[in-house]
């Protein structure tokens, strides 16, 4: 069973229902018609939906599961209602889906129906009251540990989740040299050898809720005196990794490295599962003036399904509603959650000053 | 007879009938129209380059960001500069961005000036290759490039670091991520552009004066020093520009290498302000004011250069056909070191390419990693996936934009260095500024500009040309001027006295005149326009995917293994093309490379 601490997690909920509870706008046209779906069976809420969304035939929909990914994900939506013109854009990421939802909220134009982002880039659009309230019974079907992450008041449907974590080319590290936990990366043996991308808030904030502000600060300091490798690119410095550039990758995503290695066993890739493992939530979210509101909610449902979950995990990557592919039951995950700004602007700044500039 | 003569006698033949003016209604009148079609320029310059800009400077002047309420407010805030120069950082990136523009320009103008003179005006052998291969070599992603860059000289695993370690016994010889590594990579990528900068230029050079230096006894190395560059002056002053002002704006190599060179540039400062949640567009919008300021600094500068324009005009009214000047034994060294430049900047880095794409996972050259090889990253490429509409929307977006940029700086050129009219040098300044506005700053601007301007352009192509509009007028511009330039003033004076109407002389007398740099221009603009990626990125939606944003899915999902073949397509592809151009420009005469 998955085992999570969550520190800074609640943080964000928090922070986010507090707002919420002060913000008491009226609801907003789709609004409204959830208010009314919610009080549906989930069939007659199902049914609802789908004549709803035939009538609209048309939904725009940000998906930040990039590329092939996110338009293969949509190609299943797709299939299942024909009906649908889906318009989508897999080509950004989850911190620029949340601008486009601002930018284009904040200059009165509704492009943009639905956004599948990381909690951590939801909080400026939630702050603003730009998510519209979606409480769906889809969600009753993510996992029990994974629940908390969703929002009592439906502003976001979790549906999928990525990992950052250590992992090391085999051929370089011997395994009585692996790292085991975080500061082990401050080890001389690892001298000139880690890398990391360039400041990513994110991964800062799962830093900060494995270890908290005191304890972080001394690794980045420790981490900038072992001469770390700063280099954007997460795909790119796996490779690099397993070429031999480097021996160890402090921040990355796991499922590449593996999704090499199943393709080309004698890949040397090791993961690392003794530390705490890194989670981003992903969600989707509904803009609150959204002109299509039954086919944008019945995207939002759809990703829960079995079928929508069990592509997800086909591609290593974490799904919400069954078993993760392949990280071990017994794992330790922390949620990459926002800290509070004043602490998230101090550790950023430390991570530059201690970490990228001073090398 | 020449063209360009012959256009111009065309021209004076048809006003021998008499003058056109008198059978002119008023409004029609061909003054009338010059005027028009100048008022018109101003406009669009004011609309594409005059608002971007007053929204960046707006944005540097507030604290809060575009959207807030009190961001149209009249209350302005110097804070955004107080905390970019009050910090380390700024004048840290501010000095390195100098050093890596400086050293990257004088390297790729020195490389990139004497392949062009080299193919252009001597008589060396396989000049029409090098050429050839320069142009080829412009469609190759620069990302491509750099990466292709650094598993050569990567520190551990770079193949010339293992090759001197097996020959020399030495490790890690080359480091590729350091500034002389970044200021390499840079410059390479940067020579194709110099030589398309200057060969138009050569290429145009009236060769009289030349054999006139010749005939009192000076030699190939003293007519090249004071006849032929001081003749190119405009357009060497124009490529220094370009490439300086190119390398300070680039962001491929500063993103990939800089990081873990430790070198901060202008571009990684701005880029790590737009990575934030949330962005902090004041930040980035003063890093783009100072590239503004340091732009126009040497664009006066430039203009203060090529001031007295009539001294460089070398085409008139007579034919001429440009010499080519006789290396005697010298032609095969030449050849051979045009030669290596080309292996340098095309050769090596497809070599790297072509074996990176037939790996599963990048390892060193080695019998493990010959016999791991497979065409998966290829067949990959066509399977499952929507290729062809974001191939099509590059090729849309390419062409159009490369077309109506291309008759956009014609006029401004015109305008600026055939006529007197008032404001003429403004017409420059504003085509000109747009090259200090960062890309990912561009893209931003464009999305906000139209958000707020109900115009239904968001999500069609349009939007995506109007940017590259403003973003590529400053490179065309520089082209088409620098020949121009070259056309005496004698031939629109002609034309004027013989009452040829002001449209017809500029179509049928100047275009053809100015083709070479524009079809230069042309050329340079729908290559980069095709594999743009930054303001292609933000500026995205369902259906208006280009090409560039493909490349960036396979970036992102199968690492520069799948994009390295990816590129070797590319490369194959415009390679057929140009051959068949060239073969179709000899079958029915054309002389022009482009």
């Amino acid at each position: 069973m998955l085992r999570s601490i969550i520190a800074a997690g609640c943080l964000l909920i928090g922070a986010a229902t507090l707002t919420v509870a002060q913000q008491t706008a009226e609801l907003s046209p789709a609004e409204k018609i959830y208010a009314e779906l919610a009080k549906l069976s989930p069939e007659e809420r199902e049914k609802r939906l789908v004549d709803g969304a035939r009538k609209e035939g048309r939904v725009v929909i940000v998906h930040t599961l990039r590329g092939e990914l996110g338009r293969s994900h949509l190609a299943i939506f797709r299939k299942k209602y024909p009906f649908l013109n889906v318009e989508a854009t897999t080509d950004i990421g989850s911190q620029d889906a949340g601008e486009r939802l601002f930018a284009e909220a904040t200059s009165g134009r509704n492009l943009t129906d639905v956004i599948s982002v990381s909690l951590t880039d939801l909080s400026e659009v939630l702050r603003r009251n730009y998510i519209a309230r979606n409480p769906t019974p889809a969600t009753t079907a993510v996992l029990p540990q994974m629940q908390k992450y969703n929002d009592p008041q439906g502003r976001w449907a979790l549906f999928f989740w990525s990992e950052h974590g250590m992992s090391y080319n085999s051929n370089m590290v011997p395994k009585d040299k692996a790292p085991k936990q975080w500061e082990d990366l401050c080890d001389p043996f690892f001298k000139g050898s880690v890398s990391f991308d360039p400041a990513e808030a994110r991964f800062i904030a799962g830093l900060y809720a494995i270890m908290g502000e005191e304890r972080l600060m001394k690794f980045m300091e420790c981490i900038g005196k072992n001469n770390p490798i700063i280099q954007r690119g997460h795909t790119q410095r796996i490779e690099l990794m397993l070429a031999g550039d480097h021996m160890v990758q402090g921040d990355n995503y796991l499922y590449h490295g593996l999704s090499i290695k199943r393709k080309q066993p004698s890949a040397p890739y090791e993961m690392v599962f003794s530390a705490p493992i890194v989670a981003g939530m992903g969600a989707s979210a509904i803009n609150r003036t959204t002109q299509y509101p039954y086919a944008a909610a019945l995207y939002v449902d759809w990703t829960l399904t079995k079928e929508s979950q069990e592509f997800i995990a086909s591609r290593l990557r974490g799904p919400v509603t069954i078993k993760h592919p392949y990280l071990p039951d017994d794992i330790t995950l922390v949620e990459a959650a926002d800290p509070p700004k004043e602490v998230a602007d101090r550790l950023m700044e430390a991570w530059l000053r201690l970490v990228e500039r001073k090398r | 007879m020449s063209s360009h003569a012959r256009s111009a006698e065309k021209g004076s033949m048809r006003d021998d009938a008499g003058p056109a003016t008198h059978r002119a209604t008023p409004f029609f009148d061909r003054a009338d129209w010059r005027l028009v079609v100048y008022i018109c320029l101003f406009g669009l310059l004011l609309y594409q380059v005059a608002l971007p800009f007053l929204m960046i400077i707006w944005t540097s002047l507030k604290t809060v960001r575009p959207g807030e309420p009190e961001f149209l407010s009249l209350v302005f805030s110097l804070n955004n500069f107080s905390r970019a120069f009050a910090s380390e950082a700024f004048w840290t990136a501010l000095w390195n961005t100098l050093v890596f523009a400086s050293l990257s320009t004088l390297l790729a103008f020195v490389l990139g000036a004497f392949v062009a003179w080299a193919a252009e005006r001597t008589n060396m052998p396989l000049a029409r290759f090098v050429g050839m291969m320069m142009i080829a070599r412009i469609i190759i992603p620069g990302v491509l490039i750099t990466i292709s860059w650094i598993l050569l000289a990567s520190p551990n695993i770079g193949i010339l670091n293992h090759l001197v370690r097996d020959i020399f016994g030495v490790r890690n010889f080359f480091n590729i991520y350091s500034m002389g590594g970044m200021i390499w990579v840079h410059a390479i990528e940067m020579v194709p552009l110099t030589y398309l900068l200057l060969a138009a230029s050569f290429r145009s050079m009236d060769p009289r004066l030349e054999e006139a230096s010749t005939m009192v006894g000076a030699g190939n190395w003293r007519t090249l020093r004071r006849i032929s560059l001081p003749l190119a002056l405009p357009a060497v002053g124009a490529a220094l520009l370009l490439l300086f002002v190119t390398s300070v704006e680039t962001f491929e190599v500063p993103l990939l290498m800089g990081g873990r060179a430790g070198v901060r540039l202008l571009t990684t400062e701005i880029f790590q302000a737009t990575s934030r949640t949330p962005v902090d567009f004041g930040l980035s919008a003063t890093y783009s004011v100072a590239m503004l300021t340091l732009c126009i600094i040497l664009l006066i500068g430039y203009f203060r250069l090529v001031k007295h324009g009539e001294r460089y005009q070398t085409i008139t009214g007579k034919d001429f056909r440009p010499r080519k000047i006789d290396l005697g034994a010298w032609r095969y060294p030449v050849s051979a070191f045009c030669l290596f430049i080309v292996f340098c900047i095309t050769g090596i880095p497809l070599i790297v390419m072509l074996y990176a794409s037939l790996l599963p996972f990048y390892q060193g050259p080695g019998v493990a990693a010959f016999k791991s090889m497979t065409f998966e990253n290829y067949t990959s490429l066509f399977t499952g996936d929507e290729i062809w509409r974001p191939m099509l929307n590059s090729f849309l977006v390419g062409v159009g934009t490369a077309t109506f940029v291309v008759i956009v700086v014609a006029l401004i050129a015109y305008y600026v260095h055939k006529t007197d009219m008032r404001g003429r040098r403004l017409l420059d300044y504003l085509a000109f500024a747009s090259i200090a506005i960062p890309s990912v700053v561009l893209g931003a601007t464009f999305m906000w500009f139209y958000l707020l301007l109900p115009l239904p352009v968001i999500g069609t192509l349009l939007i995506i040309m109007l940017a590259y509009l403003t973003k590529y007028l400053p490179f065309a511009l520089r082209f088409v001027s620098n020949s121009m330039m070259q056309i005496h003033r004698e031939l629109d004076e002609a034309a004027q006295v013989a009452g040829v109407p002001w449209a017809r002389n500029f179509i049928k007398v100047m275009l053809p005149l100015l083709k070479p740099g524009l079809l230069a221009a042309w050329f340079w603009v729908m290559v980069h326009a095709y594999r743009e990626l930054t303001v292609a990125l933000m500026l995205a939606r369902s259906d208006n995917r280009t090409a560039a944003v493909l490349i960036l899915d396979y970036w992102e999902q199968g690492s520069f293994l799948k994009l390295s073949a990816f590129g070797v397509i590319m490369f194959a592809v415009l390679l057929v093309i140009v051959l068949i151009s060239h073969r179709i420009s000899r079958n029915y005469g054309v002389q022009e490379q482009y």
